[in-house]
């Protein structure tokens, strides 16, 4: 691989996300023309000005539009222009900006769109029985697998190997819907929850509880990144794409290491060399990785080298990655506070990170100096992952 | 022969019968769609939004021009028809299992004024051989008890009687 010789540097000038939630009333276009528009407005820039657009968003079996890829398309300002979909399952999020990255850094387009949309709340009676299909047909379906229970096998798998307690891994679950609390489009945020109430909610397949595991949610996001020479003009502090990277594990989940995601250690490998850091543990102001369960977010935190396989779960019950701790980790609050319609979590993971590196949080904001930030998205059949390093130069 | 009957051995260790299913989907009309479709029902009328910059009128009304990403209002709405021009059009006649229809269905993209998108729908009161592009047609409204902000509210287009 040839990490150091892109063609040029791309970054993030403007990002937008609607609310959360189930939305009956909007279609799926209409959700992601509200976010794009949000983006582009933020960056000063009109559709006019985009040379090619990205749209990403997870299984058609969600809204109930087969290539909803094309289907979305007007509403992701994709006509008349080079136009692709993103489609790595819930590493979308982070996918899709690192296919708008390589539009920019590949040297073909200036300005490029990149927007997540997820409806979720289409199928019924539950988006469930959509994910009921993403299993092998001829061994795991006869036995009706479903999400839940397939991670409380990895949760399970996880504790054991490195004897890390329950209560630990919760407490990311109460950090995560705390942090939500200043976020305008948040579904589950609470200022009040406490870890007797993660603990003590219903049981869905244990260890894994209800407060375990982030919402199923509507809604879009965008970003727009552009060539970085031309970023300063756009916006008074652009966030540069300094690394990025990506990388599959088998299909089979049963042959993968449980507990120690690999791939996420190759992806993360990647983006960092690509963007010279030798020592995530230092270099590392802020982390958004992929939150989708609590204890998601404690064995990504580990695979991105931010922890020693089986702390992070310690440290967060020790208040280390509260925002205002040694590394916030999820400041946005998260896929646990915000809510997780799929491939949109991309403002809570890139657009947070935009938003963080360029001092525009708000309530959100992290009080120290933070000019390097890490996020990560994790997806297809629990086997992908995607990483982007983000910097204030 | 129907399209399942090559497969009915499903005890065979060589294949097995499953199904994609979901219960059913809730798809949205949208912001512009609710519109359109409250102003069928009620009002009997076909609603449509100008983007007066692009220069095009979007039959179903929309919430966004897709060109420009304008936002389309209220007071961008605009009524179009009844009467409009047949642009092209497709004979049925058979349904998809194969049987023979009673009668062809005919389908028909319509344009409301060069300056409109498309609007697809059945054209009827018109023999098959009759129809031709660009020939002028107007909607069949169902009677206003009947209607249920359906597309189907249009029950179809016809000729225009000169």
């Amino acid at each position: 691989m040839n990490l150091k010789e892109t063609n040029r540097s791309a970054a993030v000038v403007g990002a937008g996300m609607t609310l959360f939630a189930s939305r009956l009333q909007e279609t799926g276009k209409e959700m992601t023309w509200e976010a794009a528009k949000m983006a582009l407005d933020q960056a000063g820039l009109t559709l006019a000005d985009i040379d090619a657009v990205i749209l990403g968003t997870a299984p058609d079996a969600f809204d109930g539009v087969h290539k909803k890829g094309e289907w979305l398309l007007d509403g992701a300002g994709g006509v008349g222009k080079p136009y692709m979909r993103v489609y790595t399952g819930g590493g979308t999020a982070v996918m899709a900006p690192i296919a708008g990255w390589w539009h920019v850094a590949s040297g073909m387009y200036d300005k490029v769109l990149v927007l997540c949309e997820e409806k979720m709340s289409s199928v019924q009676p539950h988006a469930q029985s959509a994910f009921g299909h993403i299993w092998d047909p001829i061994l795991d379906r006869p036995l009706k697998p479903n999400l839940v229970w397939i991670f409380s096998m990895e949760m399970q798998r996880y504790m054991h190997k490195y004897d890390v307690s329950y209560e630990d891994i919760a407490s990311v679950a109460v950090k995560n819907k705390r942090n939500a609390v200043g976020h305008p489009c948040a579904q589950l945020a609470d200022p009040d929850i406490t870890l007797e109430d993660v603990i003590n909610s219903e049981p869905m397949a244990l260890p894994v509880r209800r407060l375990d595991i982030s919402p199923p949610s509507d809604g879009a996001s965008a970003v727009v990144i552009v060539r970085g020479d031309m970023a300063h003009d756009l916006t008074e502090i652009p966030v540069f794409i300094d690394g990025v990277g990506w990388c599959i594990d088998t299909t089979m989940w049963t042959n993968r290491d449980l507990a120690f995601p690999e791939f996420v250690v190759k992806a993360a490998k990647m983006a960092y060399d690509m963007a010279g850091i030798d020592n995530p543990k230092k270099e590392i102001d802020v982390a958004e990785p992929y939150d989708p369960f609590d204890y998601k977010e404690v064995q990504h935190l580990e695979a991105l080298g931010l922890f020693e396989p089986g702390e992070a779960a310690r440290a967060t019950r020790e208040g280390k990655t509260q925002r205002d701790g040694e590394l916030p980790v999820c400041p946005s609050g998260g896929l646990l506070g915000v809510g997780n319609p799929i491939a949109a979590t991309l403002g809570i993971k890139v657009g947070e990170l935009f938003w963080q590196l360029s001092g525009q949080a708000g309530v959100r904001q992290v009080k120290k100096d933070i000019r390097t930030g890490v996020t990560q998205a994790w997806g297809d059949l629990m086997q992908f992952s995607s990483v982007l390093v983000m910097r204030r130069h | 022969m129907g399209f399942t009957d090559r497969f009915q051995k499903t005890t065979e260790p060589r294949h097995r019968l499953g199904a994609m299913e979901a219960d059913h989907y809730i798809y949205s009309a949208g912001i512009a769609g609710e519109k359109f479709f409250t102003a069928l029902r009620d009002r009997g009328i076909i609603l449509a939004s100008h983007c007066k910059a692009c220069a095009i009128t979007y039959v179903p009304s929309r919430l966004f021009c897709e060109r420009c990403f304008a936002e389309l209002t209220d007071s961008d709405d605009r009524e179009v028809g009844p009467e409009g021009e047949v642009a092209t059009f497709t004979l049925v006649r058979q349904d998809s299992a194969g049987n023979a229809l009673p009668e062809p269905e005919i389908l028909a993209v319509i344009r409301f004024g060069h300056e409109t998108t498309g609007f697809l729908h059945k054209l009827g009161e018109v023999s098959p051989e009759k129809v031709e592009t660009g020939m002028k047609v107007e909607a069949v409204l169902k009677p206003q008890e009947e209607r249920e902000a359906r597309i189907t509210d249009i029950a179809y287009f016809r000729p225009v009687k000169k």
